[in-house]
């Protein structure tokens, strides 16, 4: 539906309109970043031979590492593209530590054990 | 806008489409242009969005009354299709532009009988009706078609119009109604239900139409249109016999601050000279007020 | 802890191989359930009914936008307790055996064939093939719990949990790689098997709650409680009391669903 609107009430009161479809293709592109951001690091730690809370940490250093990007790239006006902050830090988290320690453990296995 | 038929190559012509496409911009003129001049030699090259293309150029052909392009690209999509309901409805549509009524009807009925859930057949029977000039056939069957698809927001603004054309108001506020449900936050419609509210008349219409027309100018302030129509609705409750003198001064307080920002609009946009012009007429107003 | 030293051959003949079969068969799976996917046939009081729904829920979101009267008409419409839509239609409740219905059963059989299959077939077979092997190790520490999930088909007891054998190291594929398809395939894609299980809301909106009768019901009581505010009353007072100060006011507020 093209014209799906959704509002939301600040606390100040002010009330803020969302176009519903832009909200999720950012929410999709968002997620398609944050899916190549864990292969990509999973596949770095794997390379580099991290292991154990070190890899974990280079995980969390990844994914605060997108989300500053992102909000760099949104410039002063995050507000305009996302809905809230923390959201954008914490979507997703697990779903791509998934990926992540898949990647991990393939590069690393390739590189490292053999 | 003139496109340089030369300069483009095929591949662009395509993304150009696609984007008018998704975008369901219509460009009638210039599709069947662009298709004739670049991108018909390459059809073989477009691959399964080949169709697509032709679908587009067949509706833009018939907009543009070019019959035998568009006989073509039905008689190709039928080939590749015959059992195809989408493609019937094109072959439906073509024997509309040859006013050929009664045929027409006959495949939409067809289609309709072997898919009751197709909306876009029963669509096109309340184009024809309209097309014949029958409009309270066709506001008979938009409304038929309305219990069965009652969120459809394409037909309910259809019905409006067909509506406005019969001069009956109420019910075409009705839809103007059913649209303000489906789509709360457009200016436009506010301001359309405001503006049908006002050619009813009425003391109580008047007060609805005020409220709306502001509603429109509170979504958006640049609506020119939804100003004058708030201007015309404060001076005519100012006017009105049956109004309470607190709210007389309350109409004529609303109707000074929306001359302001009319006036503001013009100054913003137009050069001085437009707007003494714009001034002059507006102190007229004032005076009637 | 013990190292292991394991001959590089295992990694080119089951370690890669295991990958790469994995995603190979989630792409085929994606696009041979496009080719098997029927378009549902609907029948038309089925679409009436989902759209019936959407209006009401509409009306019952976005009603304080219309003036009370045309609010109250359309919730007699609804409502109404001899003429009321909710009230007279009358729909033969699904029947919830899918044996009864043959589409139904079709539609069954090719989620199988599409998801639970190629599952058990490509395990059962990764099991047969590559069984007994250590593949990998995982780059952390694992307690003794993780040992029966990572080393399936290996009952060494003095193996450190961290080490992964073929079986295990497939599942962790089919988990892991589940995100990948969604970039590889766009979104929605039937390769993801979870997916498949959430509900999608469509726009289309052709799909209709499995008991239309249960489903108006609570669309009646939900319409029944709805109270009418007309939020638009005194706007024009606040056009003037703003003098062109026109940012949103609190009269569009904020109404979460109330389903």
């Amino acid at each position: 539906m093209a014209g799906k609107v959704r509002t939301k009430q600040e606390r100040s009161g002010e009330v803020i309109a969302y176009s519903e479809v832009a909200v999720r293709n950012n929410a999709a592109v968002v997620e398609y970043c944050r899916i190549s951001m864990a292969a990509l690091s999973g596949g770095t730690a794997g390379l580099l031979g991290l292991t154990g809370l070190y890899g974990f940490g280079f995980y969390i250093f990844a994914v605060i590492g997108l989300w500053a990007m992102l909000l760099m790239k949104a410039g002063g006006q995050w507000k305009k593209y996302f809905i809230s902050r923390r959201s954008l830090l914490t979507n997703g988290f697990f779903g791509g530590l998934f990926t992540y320690v898949l990647f991990w453990t393939f590069l690393y296995g390739m590189v490292h054990v053999y | 806008m003139a496109w340089n038929y030369d300069k483009l190559s095929w591949s662009e012509v395509r993304d150009l489409f696609r984007t008018w496409r998704e975008d369901s911009e219509r460009k009638s003129k210039d599709v069947v242009d662009l298709w004739e001049a670049v991108l018909m030699d390459k059809v073989d090259h477009l691959g399964n969005e080949k169709y697509l293309i032709l679908e587009q150029v067949c509706v833009a052909a018939l907009d543009c009354y070019r019959l035998s392009l568009a006989e073509y690209c039905i008689k190709i999509l039928m080939r590749e299709f015959p059992g195809s309901l989408r493609v019937h409805k094109y072959h439906a549509m073509h024997l509309e532009a040859l006013e050929m009524y009664d045929e027409a009807l006959e495949v939409l009925d067809s289609i309709i009988k072997r898919d009751e859930t197709n909306a876009a057949p029963r669509k096109r029977r309340v184009a024809i009706l309209k097309a014949k000039g029958r409009i309270t056939e066709a506001i008979k069957e938009l409304a038929e078609y309305l219990k069965k698809f009652m969120s459809d927001q394409e037909a309910w603004h259809e019905l409006c119009d067909l509506y406005l054309q019969e001069q009956e108001y109420s019910k075409a506020a009705f839809c103007m109604e059913e649209l303000i449900l489906h789509n709360p936050h457009s200016h436009l419609i506010y301001q359309r239900y405001a503006e049908i509210k006002y050619s009813q008349g009425g003391y109580e219409n008047m007060e609805i139409a005020k409220v709306y027309f502001a509603q429109a100018v509170k979504l958006n302030p640049n609506n020119i249109r939804a100003l004058y129509g708030l201007l015309l609705v404060t001076n005519n409750i100012a006017l009105s016999a049956k109004c309470p003198t607190a709210k007389k001064k309350e109409a004529v307080k609303l109707s000074s601050w929306v001359a302001n920002q009319i006036e503001k609009q013009y100054s913003a946009k137009a050069s001085h000279d437009d707007v003494r012009g714009v001034e002059g007429l507006l102190g007229q107003l004032q005076l009637d007020a | 802890m013990a190292e292991l030293l394991l001959d590089p051959n295992i990694r080119g003949w089951v370690f890669l191989p295991i990958v790469v079969i994995t995603f190979l068969v989630g792409i085929i799976r994606h696009y041979v359930s496009i080719l098997l996917a029927s378009q549902k046939k609907v029948e038309v009081h089925q679409v009436q009914d989902s759209q019936v729904m959407i209006r009401s829920r509409l009306l019952r979101e976005n009603g304080q936008y219309i003036p009370r009267p045309a609010f109250i008409m359309r919730r007699h419409f609804f409502n109404n307790e001899e003429t009321g839509y909710f009230k007279t239609q009358k729909r033969a409740p699904v029947s919830q055996n899918p044996m009864s219905d043959p589409s139904m059963m079709t539609d069954m059989l090719k989620g199988n064939v599409t998801n639970v299959l190629p599952m058990v077939l490509i395990g059962g077979w990764i099991n047969w093939m590559f069984s007994g092997f250590v593949t990998t190790k995982v780059p952390f520490p694992l307690t003794l719990r993780f040992k029966p999930m990572l080393q399936r088909g290996i009952e060494l007891v003095t193996l450190d949990a961290a080490w992964v054998s073929s079986a295990s190291w497939y599942f962790l594929n089919v988990f892991g790689l589940r995100s990948i398809y969604t970039l590889v395939l766009g979104e929605n894609n039937a390769a993801d098997t979870s997916r498949l299980l959430q509900d999608q809301v469509s726009g289309a909106a052709m799909s209709m709650p499995p008991d239309p009768k249960a489903a108006f019901k609570s669309e009646w009581e939900a319409l029944q409680i709805c109270e009418h505010n007309w939020v638009l009353n005194g706007i024009d007072s606040d056009l003037v009391g703003t003098q062109g100060r026109l940012d949103p006011i609190e009269s569009i507020y904020h109404q979460s669903k109330t389903n």
